[in-house]
């Protein structure tokens, strides 16, 4: 019972750098100021409430407080602003200044912390209040930005750690966190590919045709896929199995790398023929972040923690 | 090793969570019937989904703690939601039409307009959720909203008919054929100044 234990512990809290967490902060970075400057027009408008907005906002709160009310959303900022006397339009384009600073923070790594939890926060507010029109990409932002606010803040790139002199983080710790980030993505794979194994159109192409053609992510005009038509099936059986795979193979030494570039190319893939340009990026910096530095032999450069013990089984 | 401990707690009640939600989703696609397992198997997933649903508190009132508490750390970690994107199969998309009408008799036809492409896969994803709720009064009021924000940009309009459909996409073999995309009529609404709707027919 002992040695399980131990096991345990050994395999969740492995001594690792902390390459993966700079990858992840400065990724995450990225995408959320190229998730804000996306909605630069359109963010009045998706999150207004009624009279203004495409949808109203309030519908959506007021579905989100029948799950929970403690659930954070523009409501609240709203409520707040109005309290010193701000409009909704105002309210709602200091959250979108705020957001990019956030985002501009955390790719600089200029107050690691507070960047994360004020990205985080505001992320949330806009992806709840704007349930009916969020999707993929805002549940994979929260759960990115949710381990980086949670995670060991600031890495060694960061300028915090180069200007406020912080002390660097327990090797421990940094390798527990990037344990959570790669079994996480271990089980959204597996959930993926197993859901779809147990639909018919992944075994024979139909649904790689369908999403392909399908609004608004018919970006390849169809007589270009039909000339492709034989290719479909061995794509759709091929994404299955990289993605029910994932969680094995991403483990074992020998398949790591070649399943990684799997995945990543998938996901390119999805970016360019789909139009989900956001979606990709998210899923590009998760897989980079989490099984990245292992296997690009970055890790452990210029650190003596690294060279001790890779963050990998 | 006090700090570890804290940590694998956390940790294990974090994944019982993440696999509980996931394993839900699973099970109600396989007990509506919707996976290639055979129907004999729907009414043990539906137990299965029950348990599960269960175990996220589903089962407790609306208003308990727990319940709520559980709610709100799901929303907060991104984890209220299974990883079956585009699956068991790729789903229908839908479309709405506006027909604006304009005091002199003129028509006029216009789809929920956005700046950014970006936003563009934001509103598909809200005309999918219209598609796929099954309570009337919610799907006629994000209509509504539709229109109406369609409205606001065209203040001469007297009334605005909604039609809301699915689009058919044809398969692989029926392309070649020469079949295109069609729209399948799903339901209409008309309204007016008023801000009364009307729903004109469904099928």
């Amino acid at each position: 019972m002992e040695t399980w234990r131990e096991r345990i512990l050994q395999f969740l809290f492995p001594a690792g750098s902390d390459t993966w967490l700079a990858i992840l902060r400065l990724g995450l970075g990225l995408q959320v100021v190229l998730y804000a400057l996306s909605l630069l027009n359109d963010w009045n408008y998706l999150f207004a409430a009624t009279g203004s907005g495409l949808v109203s906002r309030n519908l959506g709160e007021a579905i989100l407080s029948l799950e929970s009310p403690f659930v954070p959303r523009l409501g609240w900022l709203i409520a707040l602003g109005a309290h010193v006397g701000l409009g909704e339009e105002t309210v709602l384009s200091a959250a979108w200044i705020c957001l990019v600073a956030a985002g501009c923070g955390l790719l600089a790594g200029l107050f690691c912390r507070c960047s994360a939890i004020l990205a985080w926060f505001l992320h949330l507010c806009a992806a709840k209040s704007g349930a009916f029109v969020s999707y993929g990409v805002d549940n994979f932002m929260t759960i990115g930005l949710f381990y980086l606010m949670l995670s060991p803040l600031p890495d060694r790139y960061s300028l915090d750690r180069r200007w406020r002199k912080f002390r660097p983080k327990d090797p421990q710790v940094l390798g527990f966190w990037r344990r959570v980030v790669q079994l996480h993505l271990c089980v959204i794979y597996f959930f993926s590919g197993l859901t779809k194994c147990l639909g018919s159109g992944w075994w024979d192409g139909i649904n790689i045709w369908r999403a392909l053609t399908r609004p608004p992510f018919n970006i390849i005009p169809p007589e270009i896929l039909v000339s492709w038509k034989y290719f479909l099936p061995v794509l759709g059986i091929s994404i299955c199995l990289i993605e029910a795979g994932y969680p094995v193979f991403i483990w074992l030494k020998k398949t790591r790398l070649i399943w990684l570039i799997c995945v990543l190319g998938m996901h390119i893939a999805i970016g360019l023929t789909m139009g989900m340009y956001l979606f990709a990026l998210i899923m590009i910096i998760l897989n980079a972040a989490a099984f990245g530095p292992g296997v690009s032999g970055m890790e452990g450069k210029g650190s003596a923690l690294g060279r001790r013990r890779p963050a990998s089984v | 090793m006090r700090q570890k401990s804290v940590y694998l707690a956390c940790f294990i009640l974090h994944f019982l969570l993440i696999i509980t939600v996931s394993f839900r989703e699973t099970l109600w696609l396989v007990a509506r019937g919707l996976t290639i397992f055979p129907s004999s198997s729907k009414s043990y997933s539906a137990r299965a989904e029950k348990a599960t649903s269960a175990a996220r508190g589903h089962n407790l009132a609306a208003s308990s703690a727990l319940r709520q508490a559980l709610a709100t750390y799901l929303h907060l970690a991104g984890i209220e939601r299974g990883y079956g994107y585009f699956a068991p199969n790729v789903p229908e998309s839908y479309k709405l039409v506006l027909e604006l009408h304009y005091p002199d008799g003129r028509l006029e036809y216009q789809l929920p307009r956005v700046n950014r492409a970006a936003a563009g896969l934001r509103v598909a994803g809200l005309l999918d959720e219209i598609g796929r709720t099954r309570y009337d009064p919610l799907r006629e009021y994000m209509v509504k909203m539709l229109a109406y924000s369609t409205w606001r940009e065209n203040p001469d309009v007297t009334m605005i008919r909604a039609v809301f459909g699915s689009i058919s996409l044809p398969s692989i073999s029926e392309f070649e054929h020469g079949k295109r995309e069609s729209y399948e009529f799903l339901y209409a609404y008309d309204f007016s100044r008023t801000d009364e709707a009307t729903e004109v027919e469904t099928p």
